[in-house]
């Protein structure tokens, strides 16, 4: 009898482990059935590999459907609302990415005296691709942000606590960081520490600089050691490194916010186009920098990529964010109902 | 003919375990085990876990199914009317198929 009791429970602990693949939302709706079906199979044929792969393999595409990047079963509101979140964060993490090689590419090209047109080209996309990210996140972290208050306002402030709180800490670090954004571009425009100066003649000259005080806060994430440079001080270079890490988790903070968040009707209607738009420009930055490297961008320049597995690392990431990017969309797309008799069930509206 | 959104049509590579399901509903409601062993049954399939709860929640979010009271862990499933609707007309189909099939069979290779 004792037996029997240990063997249950070693089975229902067995069963539990298994549904720890699933997402949350999944195990709330359908845990308790599927750990009885489990322990019911156990207890027929007790070690079966084959189950056990088909149970972890089915649980990751749950967790993939509920990050909207697989066909979810969830209605089309919460499917929209994963591909929103899912390309931010995904955004997020390639946006650190994006404005570290930009920089260093705009940083070569301004250095040399002969600008051949493919290179001169694919560094223009870079910058244009670079600016429109950007914007375009602000403009959704604008859009997140008032949906919050808005939410907060009318008392249903406890599922955005945590993502507000980490957002509120990590936007308050980039804010106070991009607080001496003045003093750290200062010696460039002025013309000191050996740099020319900047005359608003010479708006090329203004992106050069720019992309210095860019590259000096975002190197950390492709050299791993940051000795600093020029005129920024250890303390101000140890804050600079902060800044790529602070952007990444702010990102994800963001996109939990937008999962968890009461998006009006009219707002979620744009999602797709914002989805598309965000893979787009990923896919474009993405074209353009491997037409950077093969016009000889970064010739004579061998500090671009002094870790070849590292460079390698970043290339794929540039290329599979957009594809994950432009899939979630798609998903989310085809989850919106075609006639008026399925609406978007997203509340608040 | 059902609304494709609600058919089998967009269940891809799960419309083979969707029939299954359906089938096995059609001859009472059943909670997820007791659908396996009847699948295994008629079929000679063995759903395994993962998929049958993979289907599932699909077939009910098409109203293909319902979920029904659970009796204490275990939730018996139902079929619904649109849900013998689609599997009927899924049977049509296939059986015009296998009337072709058998035909073609007989006639070009003379298997009874």
């Amino acid at each position: 009898m004792e037996l029997r009791m240990n063997s249950d429970l070693h089975d229902t602990r067995r069963a539990m482990r298994l549904l720890r693949w699933y997402p949350s939302a999944w195990r709330k709706r359908y845990g308790e059935e599927f750990v009885d079906h489990l322990e019911q199979e156990f207890a027929e044929r007790h070690s079966n590999l084959g189950r056990s792969v088909n149970v972890v393999r089915k649980g990751v595409v749950a967790r993939l459907g509920d990050i909207g990047l697989y066909d979810s079963v969830a209605n089309p509101g919460a499917q929209s609302r994963a591909a929103l979140g899912t390309g931010v964060g995904l955004a997020a993490l390639m946006v650190v990415v994006m404005v570290d090689f930009w920089s260093k590419a705009m940083l070569v090209w301004s250095g040399r005296r002969y600008h051949p047109i493919p290179v001169t080209a694919t560094t223009g996309t870079l910058t244009v691709v670079v600016g429109l990210v950007l914007v375009e996140l602000a403009a959704i972290v604008i859009v997140v942000v008032t949906c919050v208050v808005r939410q907060i306002f009318r008392g249903q402030a406890r599922p955005l606590v945590v993502p507000s709180t980490i957002a509120v800490v990590t936007g308050g670090f980039l804010l106070s960081e991009a607080r001496f954004f003045p003093r750290l571009i200062s010696p460039y425009i002025r013309g000191a520490h050996g740099f020319q100066g900047m005359s608003l003649s010479r708006p090329g000259q203004l992106i050069a600089n720019l992309a210095q005080v860019v590259w000096e806060t975002t190197q950390r994430w492709v050299d791993f050691w940051n000795p600093g440079y020029g005129p920024i001080s250890p303390i101000q270079t140890v804050v600079n490194d902060c800044v790529p890490l602070a952007m990444f988790v702010c990102g994800i903070a963001i996109a939990l916010l937008i999962r968890r968040v009461e998006i009006p009707q009219r707002i979620a209607r744009l999602v797709f186009p914002t989805v598309a738009l965000l893979g787009a420009l990923s896919g474009v930055y993405f074209v353009a920098y491997l037409g950077w490297n093969l016009f000889g961008g970064p010739s004579n320049y061998d500090f671009f990529f002094r870790d070849k597995w590292l460079g390698i690392v970043y290339l794929v990431l540039l290329g599979l964010v957009p594809l994950l990017v432009i899939r979630s969309g798609l998903l989310a797309r085809r989850s919106q109902p075609s006639s008026e008799r399925n609406q978007i069930e997203i509340v608040g509206s | 003919m059902t609304d494709p959104e609600n058919s089998l049509v967009g269940l891809g590579r799960n419309a083979g375990a969707a029939v299954l399901i359906l089938s096995s509903l059609a001859g009472g409601d059943k909670h997820g085990y007791a659908l396996v062993k009847d699948v295994e049954e008629f079929a000679g399939v063995h759903l395994p876990p993962g998929t049958l709860y993979q289907v599932l929640p699909r077939l009910e979010s098409r109203g293909l199914i319902i979920a029904l009271e659970a009796d204490e862990r275990r939730r018996p499933y139902r079929l619904t009317a649109q849900g013998a609707t689609v599997l009927a007309e899924y049977i049509t189909a296939q059986q015009r198929i296998l009337k072709t099939g058998q035909a073609r069979l007989k006639r070009s290779w003379s298997f009874a």
